[in-house]
């Protein structure tokens, strides 16, 4: 009996103790689940910047023995023709994109376009044998890895077997009409499109495509291409055809490509399958040790030594806003595979020195790094925004006082700062911010600053002007610190009563930050009269009813992630620049179809930003798309290991892949 | 016996077609493809969508692609991974598998060990202290919330001891520019595994019937020698440390898939056992005046061990896929881990190829626990 009793007790003191562990874990336990990974991504590329803060300069910055980085998933190819094509994932380019030169690149931390295998910007196009061609010349003392120098003979290479086997993906020749390109010399290399191409096509497109060399990849080649030979008579539209061309396909993605020569700043070392890659540094590096200025009027400057200098958007004449060194100075860096949790315990145990995580950081694992003295959170606005898109098809939406009125309504400010807690930032412009070359700094911003009394006025004002009646129009109430009066029965110019507007949005499960959004803006519509109806509804049939076309739909809340090249403006809005799927509101417009039409077409990079102002005007003023916010990127890293040149810039680390190049060692 | 034999294969065959043809079905079903993974990818245009599909031969309608890949399987053909395209499905289940295998055999065996000790011990000593608290402490573990436990066991022993390692199955800071890839490694633990066990059964064979002081300490004797010799020729190669690199990756998995497993088998052998108990033959071997240590290990735990023994057997090959949990809190990239990737990638041919893999594995083992069973009992022999 007595053993009885003495067992009953410690059952329960043991029950007990599990209880108190498990409560007692709760905060601390690194079991947030992170927020799903948008599936609406559209590239993987960088972009710039940010406030005109003076960054420290790192021309002092100490070699680095090993950059650690922790990642969530493992790459998967290391086939530079899969990478770009059907391998293309976020993984594989944290370790490899920058392995393979490219004619031009995006700029530091402001996302300039600026000349990298090339010597200076490209020649005006010219005609030639009906083929519209334009000669770029590229640097001295460019080299691979082995010692040899990067010559026309590897761009033109690159682009003939690109076009042989027909890869798409982030592959851009023959995609972006490129008919061939020819090597003049060893050092100049005109490129030959069928048809005259824009910035997009060709500063944004085919000169930033990954340059392999010849004198490795031609001998890999011959099976690849007798397997073409084997289809060359045969009709390009026929089943077999298609069938040959896709099994070519798969042999060159299938080639080994074990010690190609890269000219990146890493080359690759080591890959132990499911647990790290290793990539040691290039000490043939062209860039290394050259000196990057960027000022506040725009211009972009780089000088190594008495070797290379090249000055382009401006005189130097503005404020020196960010000057440092580039590198590499990490000796190695090693990407070791975790799961989120056990990579966030890794970076606080100091066993890792960035996370390169996409998925971003739940309030846990967040609370967890920010209450370590080593680690440091810096959080970016991401290329790229939430909005409420507009169905042109439902009335009256196809009104733009509707629509300015219900964006008027919707204060981002109130939503992002009070609602969501600062877990968001507000975007009111079709470009970010963050892109300074392309941003229009005046571009009209409806309400903004305006109090809630303001906004509903101007609504109703703005409402009323375009002969919209109420039974009961919205008024201000004064009592107990002001509110609306809700406005009821709103009618149409027609005299009908507006319908009821089924506004779609993510689900809290998915995104909560949207979810949010979605009830506050039909509180806010609903407010002055508009019978809003928010469904929280699972992503996929947001996707399903947009942009699948095929759904009952007035307003509905989704994500894109941007390029540094602003089509989108394009894209998104009108079916002959994008696809039918992008332009899915059924917005029109004369004018930004003329613009598009310019901007897609030009070759001169001022007048583009020049008429992609006015295109960032009429978007937001004609609101096809409300744009609501940004996520944040946040990321993680050990600030006792390591340092940054800079920490503020568009897409954060993240979308530098932690930033390898320049880390440096903090000690 | 082998018209019995015969007719259980055929039997199992059967099941496997019918199994693939669901798993096809089930699979096929879902909405979508991988290429709608792109839909919104401007660059990746209807057109090379289209493309892709051709190459991925889901072109095709699907009773075409149902017997492509029923004949493709039967010649060992499992396609090709779209997430990890172009390789072969059967490339990357053959580099997963034994990561998995040694991870999951070791913390079956360990568990099962302990498992069938324990309910033996806890059915003998019924009614007291021992028994009622190891069937708490069972419950416990066997209830657990696997993920909290796994990283509550990794916060204690990885950040706040520093004893073990956080996750992974490797240290990359010992692993740089090493020529041995970890795959190899595997391979050869695997191998020293079976030949080290081999060995010891062979040393049991043989000592069986020698006296129980002799027995026990020639079996004593030999499991060291066996231990100590793989040990030292472990010590002896250049690669030691690299196995014991992940000797040490492993203890935490392990500890924790042991201490979540254990409690089933411990449960079940202490129900059997207590059945068993009650057997008159238990009875007679009391009455003949055997030690209790015979009666409880002979008469009683031998038979009580059928049920556990087949719960054992039909469990080893859902530790491959069953191991997600697991591979996912401790980093570790075997069949579970590969599985998830799989379907949250919408890579259909591995996801089929890993589930044909796993089935092909609870089918053979339901056949060898068959078999088995024949062996162990004679009374299905003769039915």
């Amino acid at each position: 009996m007595e053993k009885k009793k003495l067992f009953m007790l410690l059952s329960l003191l043991l029950v007990f103790s599990f209880i108190l562990s498990a409560c007692g874990s709760a905060t601390e336990a690194p079991i947030e689940e992170s927020m799903p990974e948008e599936t609406e991504a559209i590239s993987e590329e960088t972009d710039a910047a940010g406030e005109e803060t003076v960054e420290e300069p790192a021309s002092d910055a100490q070699e680095l023995d090993v950059y650690r980085v922790a990642m969530l998933a493992d790459m998967t190819s290391s086939n530079v023709w899969n990478l770009f094509g059907p391998g293309a994932s976020t993984y594989n380019y944290v370790v490899q994109a920058n392995y393979w030169p490219t004619l031009y690149a995006i700029g530091d931390q402001r996302f300039d376009l600026v000349p990298f295998l090339a010597a200076d910007f490209t020649s005006p196009f010219v005609e030639e044998d009906g083929l519209f061609v334009s000669t770029v010349v590229l640097k001295d003392g460019f080299t691979w890895s082995d010692g040899s120098e990067v010559t026309a003979d590897d761009l033109a290479f690159t682009a003939q077997v690109v076009n042989d086997f027909e890869l798409g993906g982030n592959w851009g020749y023959w995609v972006n009409g490129v008919d061939h390109i020819e090597a003049v010399d060893s050092k100049t290399a005109k490129i030959f499109y069928t048809s005259q191409p824009g910035l997009a096509d060709h500063e944004y497109g085919v000169l930033q495509n990954s340059i392999v060399q010849k004198a490795y990849w031609e001998p890999k080649l011959v099976e690849a291409y007798a397997a073409l030979d084997a289809i060359a008579d045969l009709d390009p539209e026929s089943d077999e055809y298609i069938a040959g061309m896709a099994e070519a396909q798969q042999i060159i993605y299938s080639v080994d490509s074990e010690g190609e020569p890269i000219s990146g700043p890493f080359m690759f070392d080591q890959w132990e399958v499911g647990a790290f890659v290793e990539n040691s540094e290039n000490s043939d590096y062209f860039f290394k040790g050259t000196l990057i200025d960027l000022y506040d009027d725009g211009t972009y400057h780089e000088v190594k030594g008495d070797e290379w200098e090249f000055t382009a958007y401006g005189e130097a004449e503005g404020n020196l806003i960010l000057s440092f060194e580039n590198g590499p100075y990490a000796k190695a860096v090693v990407y070791s595979i975790y799961n989120q949790d056990a990579a966030v315990l890794a970076l606080l145990n100091g066993e890792v020195d960035y996370i390169y995580n996409p998925n971003g950081y739940g309030p846990g694992l967040r609370s967890q790094l920010d209450g370590n003295a080593d680690v440091d959170v810096v959080e970016n606005a991401r290329n790229g925004w939430r909005f409420m898109s507009f169905n042109f098809k439902s009335e009256p939406l196809d009104d733009i006082a509707a629509r300015q009125a219900i964006a008027c309504m919707v204060d981002k400010e109130f939503l992002t700062n009070n609602v969501l807690q600062g877990a968001a930032i507000p975007v009111n412009t079709p470009v970010p911010v963050g892109q300074p070359f392309w941003y229009n700094p005046d571009v009209t911003i409806l309400c903004e600053g305006f109090s809630e009394q303001e906004r509903m006025e101007w609504a109703v004002n703005r409402l009323k002007e375009a002969g919209y009646t109420w039974d009961t129009e919205p008024t201000w109430n004064e009592d107990r610190g002001g509110s609306v009066e809700w406005g009821v029965g709103l009618k149409m110019p027609n005299g009908e009563y507006v319908p009821e507007l089924i506004l779609l949005a993510p689900s809290a499960g998915y995104d909560p930050l949207r979810a949010t959004a979605g009830v506050m803006i039909e509180q806010w519509a609903l407010s002055i009269g508009f019978p809003v109806s928010a469904q929280l509804t699972n992503f996929n049939n947001i996707v399903a009813a947009t942009l699948g076309g095929g759904g009952n739909w007035d307003m509905a809340i989704s994500g894109w992630n941007l390029t540094p090249f602003p089509d989108h403006m394009c894209d998104f809005f009108l079916a002959e620049y994008g696809t039918e799927v992008f332009a899915f509101t059924g917005y029109t417009s004369d004018r930004l179809s003329e613009l598009c039409g310019e901007f897609t077409s030009t070759t001169d990079l001022a007048y583009a930003k020049e008429l992609g102002y006015e295109m960032q005007e009429i978007l937001a003023t004609e609101l096809p798309y409300l744009y609501l916010f940004s996520n944040p990127v946040q990321d993680a890293y050990n600030v006792a290991n390591v340092g940054y040149p800079y920490l503020e810039v568009l897409g954060g680390l993240e979308n530098l892949y932690g930033q390898q190049i320049n880390v440096y060692s903090a000690e | 016996m082998k018209k019995y034999i015969l007719r259980r294969v055929i039997q199992i065959l059967f099941t496997l077609i019918i199994f693939q043809t669901l798993l096809f079905i089930i699979l096929d079903a879902q909405p979508g493809d991988i290429t709608n993974l792109y839909l919104l990818n401007p660059k990746v245009t209807p057109e090379v969508r289209e493309q892709m599909r051709v190459a991925l031969g889901l072109d095709k309608p699907p009773l075409i692609r149902y017997f492509q890949w029923l004949g493709n399987f039967v010649q060992g053909d499992l396609g090709v991974s779209f997430s990890h395209y172009p390789r072969p499905v059967m490339d990357i289940i053959l580099e997963r598998a034994p990561r998995t295998m040694v991870l999951f055999v070791t913390n079956q065996l360990i568990s099962f060990g302990l498992g069938y000790f324990l309910g033996k011990q806890m059915a003998w000593h019924r009614g007291t202290v021992f028994e009622y608290t190891l069937t708490i402490l069972g419950v416990v573990f066997y209830t657990i919330f696997t993920p909290w436990f796994g990283l509550m066991m990794i916060y204690l022993f990885g950040v706040q001891l520093k004893w073990l390692p956080i996750g992974k199955f490797l240290d990359p800071t010992i692993w740089r520019n090493v020529a041995m890839d970890a795959n190899t490694l595997f391979y050869y633990i695997i191998l020293t595994a079976i030949v080290a066990g081999a060995l010891y059964l062979l040393i049991i064979s043989l000592t069986r019937k020698a006296s129980r002081t002799v027995r026990q300490i020639v079996r004593f004797a030999g499991f060291i020698v066996v231990a100590g010799s793989t040990i030292l020729i472990w010590h002896m190669t250049s690669y030691g440390y690299l196995a014991g690199d992940i000797l040490k990756h492993m203890i935490l998995p392990v500890l924790v898939s042991t201490l979540v497993n254990f409690a089933g088998t411990m449960l079940l052998m202490r129900n059997t056992m207590l059945e068993t108990l009650n057997e008159d033959f238990v009875m007679a071997a009391r009455a003949k005046g055997l030690p209790e240590a015979t009666v409880r290990d002979k008469h009683a735990a031998r038979n009580a061990f059928l049920p556990v023994f087949t719960n054992l057997i039909i469990s080893i090959p859902f530790a491959l896929s069953g191991g997600i949990i697991t591979e996912t809190i401790f980093s570790w990239p075997g069949m579970g881990l590969t599985l998830l990737e799989a379907v949250n990638s919408e890579d259909i041919p591995l996801a089929m190829g890993t589930l044909s893999v796993v089935g092909v594995l609870a089918l053979a083992a339901h056949l060898i626990a068959d078999v088995a069973y024949a062996f162990l009992d004679p009374r299905i022999r003769y039915q």
